[in-house]
């Protein structure tokens, strides 16, 4: 049977390429690079999209904005409104907002941003392991049924969902698109740093686009892909699961927690999107 | 231009020196006339001042490094000589996988210009990586500053902030996981920083290229191609800046000596070069490949023609200069980053520039980028020597027979012995509290929590890492992910050491970067040093360079490797760092830094140190010593430098490493940490606490039988190398055994509790019990204080 192929866009400064290729082929699908000078008609004959994470040409004005700006991603919104799964992590995430793809409230609307972190009264980059799961009522098809809290790495200097006008904020939250919410170990919404990493408004990690087949995700699930890339302090079960494993080299190499996000892109490639 | 060297005297020709911004001395100049048989050009005299200075040449460290240090062993498939040494790492499906180890200092870059100077440290060390055909998979950054309490403080906390902010900028945008290093702050640093890097790479064995034109040059016509930025004024003379005592007055003279960094360029240039390499590889092409870094196109060409025994001609007018009127001496010898040298079959020459200027786009990434055909390789006839040519057009701006570069100059320099006598007088600690002194020492800058900076680190790009820089000694990595196989490293080199016996200071820097690598299953299998010392000239500070690498290789031969008897632990790379003192004359104390690299037989084996369970042994493997000179509690609590240094003892540290690896393959073992700054205490309060001081479990110890011999102070603070090991309850009999067996010094201490404090009896007067939340808090407190701008500890 052949598999799914997913093109994963280069743009020059990315820098989460292997990673994420190796992430994608242990949720079962082919990933292929698609760099960034190469004819944007080639991404007509893919099942779905990532954009990994980096620093697309070297966060020039805005983290993301000259990326958000090339043919590649005119296409890639065809695509996407086609209905075909589109995942962008960190960079990518900023590159699907600068690019209006999330959470596109009117086609082509560029109506949230990507601010510096702001860390009790500190702005900058930071890197941590932090909890995500999915807010009830969450419309986004790849976090479906990611109710527990799970644990991945966020490693950025502007991630603070910012949205300009109330009427984004109360639109956002009727469409459903506040995919993914920062949380406790235990779950609890989190609005206060640490657990909240970055400031980010109601503690948004991820923000849905059109009509959930766009996430545009700060953390890196592709760095929690296997159970040995858990910290083995990390509290909660994930951690838990992580100790247990330990000593262990095939129960390690089991699916870490950014795998439930990639096999949900994976699942929904492979339906040929929604 | 002619330079009339043969027929000035002193004061015209040290002017004319001085015109070009050479350090060559007079004696220096007069010999390149000598060699050339003429009077030189400036390019020319610009040229030999980048290749004789210390940086290039190691002209005073050269013979001692060869006579000291081991460099061969069964796992090296390239010793020191080239950009970067390579080891053995494993053969999975058939495919013989090796690491690549490179160690570079950018110390006086970083004092007048920290950001910039951190960000191309890292920029020059993963570009020697690379140019062996290698992926840079880690990085780690050994670092000293200045006394945060000193007269220099602000300044020192300053230039800590921005070479972590250029660590990260760098190698945050670069994306290669940064995993750790280690930080020291001490008034010797007042007015030299030390921000050295060491980086780390993944090859196939089969895939791995040289740093010189290949045989197969002789057979076909090879060209010389220059990749990457435009070449401009940028980091002119950086080599002899590098290789001269730091003046801050002339410092700033020096600014234009630090180049500037490119990490987005530099990025779709590890991308096209991976492309290049592959592109050659189908071809049947065997390259030549160097970075540029000291001393420029000229530097990276006469040495890839030397070292493969032919000639090169260059034409200037075609490489991508920046400004056309360029003059000659920069275009040839500029230090501008992010380039690269190739010598390739010329039937693949149009291919490869299609592939940097169509396929990568480097035009389209950074003005004037590119890669140019600037040169093509002259094979000697037999008899004829070799010779380098460069011209500008017409104008022939080098013209020397090629041995007359890459040879050097060698310096023998005078050693004698002015290490401060050492105060005989035991430390006192009857009557203090050693909680309370323990608490202070976790809240030193010394021993507080390192986390407030490695947040600003990308440690988990590429997917590989395992630990992180703060869970164990060692970070470690998988570097095939799917594989069980990991790379452990840790860096360490002790300036307190050093400085009471620089000749323990190297042996003590191998010896705690060995033991943290097993203290997470790894098995040491090479080192990589970079040696930051004072002016060699002066002969006490070169004494104690001598004595340091005497004792690097003492102590590479004393433990040896673990998996192959009889062989030494190789030296495979390194760096020497001459020069660090201020233009008053203090000289740092001496700094050895050693990384040590391990090969983990299987990840599962790594353990964070955090302790795991309530009831599981602790032990202790290593004797007690009652010396506590060289030692942090000295140091910071009594302001004393007192005594001797523990003396190593090879067999017992080999037994302990053997007893560690077992207990750690043998699942005994669950928690492992070695035992060296702030002592015995202090490693069991780093256990306790865990990477984030949010560990919940206490100890309760005895160390009465050891504060008998050693005496209070050095049983709870001595620094004799030791390590702790957390036991599983149901395994302590077995551990027991196996440090038996292998004849290692095991202590059993206590016990892990479910109470969060320590209990520690048998110090003398009552128990100490000092809450976790105590320690905890002094521990994370202090460094958000030394980064927070403007404010002092």
């Amino acid at each position: 049977m052949t598999r799914v192929r997913i093109g994963v866009l280069q743009f020059p400064g990315l820098n989460c390429e292997t990673e994420t290729l190796r992430a994608l082929g242990w949720a079962g699908v082919d990933g292929e690079l698609v760099r960034w000078n190469e004819p944007a008609t080639r991404l007509a004959t893919y099942a779905g999209y990532v954009i990994p994470g980096g620093f697309s040409y070297q966060d020039r004005v805005r983290a993301g904005a000259i990326a958000a700006k090339s043919p590649l991603m005119d296409e890639l919104a065809r695509q996407a409104e086609r209905g075909k799964p589109v995942l962008g992590l960190c960079n990518g995430a900023q590159i699907l907002v600068e690019a209006g793809l999330a959470p596109a409230t009117a086609a082509g609307h560029v109506d949230a941003a990507l601010a510096r972190n702001n860390i009790a009264g500190w702005e900058g980059y930071h890197a941590r392991w932090v909890f995500v799961r999915a807010p009830t009522g969450a419309r986004c098809f790849f976090t479906e049924g990611l109710a527990e809290p799970l644990p991945m790495p966020v490693a950025h200097g502007e991630g603070r969902f910012l949205f300009g006008d109330p009427a984004v904020d109360r639109e956002i939250e009727r469409r459903g698109l506040r995919a993914l919410v920062y949380c406790t170990p235990d779950g609890e919404e989190a609005a206060a740093f640490p657990d909240n990493p970055n400031g980010s408004t109601h503690a948004l990690a991820g923000l849905a686009g059109l009509d959930g087949q766009v996430l545009a995700f700060m953390p890196h699930p592709e760095r929690a892909a296997r159970l040995w890339h858990v910290p083995e302090d990390l509290p909660g079960p994930w951690g838990e699961r992580r100790r247990r494993a330990a000593s262990d080299f095939a129960a390690l190499s089991a699916d870490g927690p950014g795998m439930r996000l990639l096999r949900a892109f994976a699942r929904l490639g492979a339906r040929g999107g929604s | 231009m002619i330079v009339p060297v043969g027929t000035l005297d002193d004061a015209p020709l040290s002017a004319a020196l001085r015109e070009l911004s050479l350090s060559l001395k007079l004696a220096e100049a007069r010999r390149v006339a000598q060699l050339l048989g003429r009077d030189p050009t400036d390019t020319e005299l610009t040229l030999f001042d980048a290749m004789w200075s210390e940086h290039c040449s190691y002209k005073s460290s050269r013979a001692v490094l060869k006579r000291f240090l081991p460099t061969e062993a069964g796992n090296v498939i390239l010793g020191p000589g080239e950009d970067a040494g390579i080891v053995e790492l494993a053969e999975i499906d058939g495919v013989r996988w090796a690491l690549v180890l490179g160690h570079e200092s950018h110390n006086h870059p970083s004092q007048v210009m920290p950001v910039e100077g951190a960000a191309t440290g890292i920029g020059g060390i993963v570009r020697d990586i690379y140019c062996m055909g290698a992926e840079v998979i880690a990085t780690l950054d050994p670092l000293r500053f200045g006394d945060p309490a000193g007269s220099n403080g602000e300044r020192s906390l300053e230039i800590a902030r921005e070479v972590m902010e250029g660590i990260a900028l760098y190698g945050n945008a670069l994306g290669i996981p940064n995993l750790g290093g280690d930080v020291v702050f001490d008034a010797c640093f007042d007015d030299n920083c030390l921000v050295n890097v060491v980086a780390l790479g993944l090859v196939r064995a089969d895939h791995i290229v040289r740093s010189r034109v290949p045989e197969q040059a002789r057979r076909e016509p090879y060209d010389f191609i220059l990749v990457g930025k435009a070449t401009d004024w940028s980091g002119m003379g950086g080599a002899a800046f590098a290789s001269a005592d730091l003046d801050l007055a002339a410092a700033q003279e020096n600014k234009g000596s630090v180049q500037v960094a490119d990490p987005f360029l530099k990025r779709v240039l590890a991308l096209a070069n991976a492309a290049m390499l592959e592109l050659a590889r189908r071809n049947d092409a065997p390259i030549g490949f160097k970075d540029l870094g000291a001393g420029g196109i000229a530097c990276v060409s006469s040495e890839l023609a030397a070292a493969g025994e032919v000639g090169i001609e260059l034409d200037l007018s075609l490489a991508n200069l920046a400004e056309p009127a360029l003059p000659s001496r920069v275009a040839a010898c500029s230090e501008t980053q992010e380039r690269f040298g190739l010598a390739v079959p010329a039937r693949i020459t149009d291919q490869l520039l299609r592939l940097y200027n169509q396929t990568y786009d480097l035009p389209g990434i950074s003005e004037g980028a590119g890669a140019r055909r600037v040169g093509r390789i002259l094979v000697p006839s037999a008899g004829e020597v070799p010779r380098y040519r460069m011209v500008r057009g017409g104008e022939v701006v080098v013209d020397a027979p090629i041995h007359t570069i890459v040879d050097g100059i060698r310096y023998e320099r005078d050693s004698r012995d002015g290490t401060p006598a050492r105060s005989p007088t035991p430390l006192r600690t009857q009557g203090r509290d050693l909680g309370e002194d323990l608490v202070a020492l976790l809240a030193s800058p010394h021993l507080c929590s390192r986390r407030a900076l490695f947040q600003h680190y990308d440690s988990e790009v590429q997917g590989r890492t395992v630990l992180r820089p703060g869970e164990a000694d060692a970070g470690v990595l998988a570097p095939l992910p799917g594989a069980a196989v990991g790379v452990a490293v840790s860096c360490d080199g002790n300036p307190r050491i050093a400085r009471v016996d620089p000749y323990l200071g190297g042996a003590c820097a191998v010896i705690e970067a060995a033991r943290n690598v097993a203290c997470v299953g790894g098995v040491p299998a090479a080192i990589t040093d970079c040696l930051n010392y004072g002016n060699p000239e002066v002969p006490e500070v070169f004494h104690t360079f001598v004595a340091g690498v005497r004792g690097i290789g003492d102590a590479c031969r004393g433990l040896g490797r673990m998996d192959a008897p009889g062989e030494p632990l190789p030296v495979v790379s390194g760096n020497v760092s001459f020069y660090n003192q201020s233009a008053h004359g203090a000289a740092i104390d001496p700094s050895p830094i050693v990384c040590c690299v391990g090969i983990v037989p299987d990840i599962a084996r790594c353990r964070s140190l955090t302790l795991k369970a309530a009831g599981d042994g602790l032990y202790r493997l290593g004797a007690f010593a009652p010396q506590l000179g060289g030692s942090l509690y000295a140091r910071w609590i009594e302001a004393s430098w007192v005594g001797d240094v523990p003396p190593p003892d090879y067999a017992a540290i080999r037994a302990e490493i053997a007893t560690v690896l077992d207990a750690l393959r043998d699942r005994l073992a669950v928690a492992v940490h070695d035992v060296s700054e702030g002592g015995t205490l202090a490693a069991l309060a780093e256990m306790a606490l865990g990477p984030e001081s949010r560990g919940r479990l206490g100890a309760h110890v005895d160390l009465a039988p050891f504060a008998g011999t050693a005496g209070a102070g050095a049983a709870a603070f001595g620094e004799a190398g030791a390590f702790l090991v957390e036991v599983q309850a149901a395994g302590t009999a077995a551990f027991e055994r196996l440090a038996a067996q292998h004849g290692a010094q095991c202590a059993h201490l206590g016990e892990v509790v479910a109470q969060p404090q320590l209990h520690v009896d048998g110090l003398g007067g009552p128990p100490l019990r000092v809450p976790l939340a105590r320690l905890a808090q002094a521990r994370e407190r202090t460094m958000p204080r030394l980064l927070a701008r403007g404010v002092l500890a």
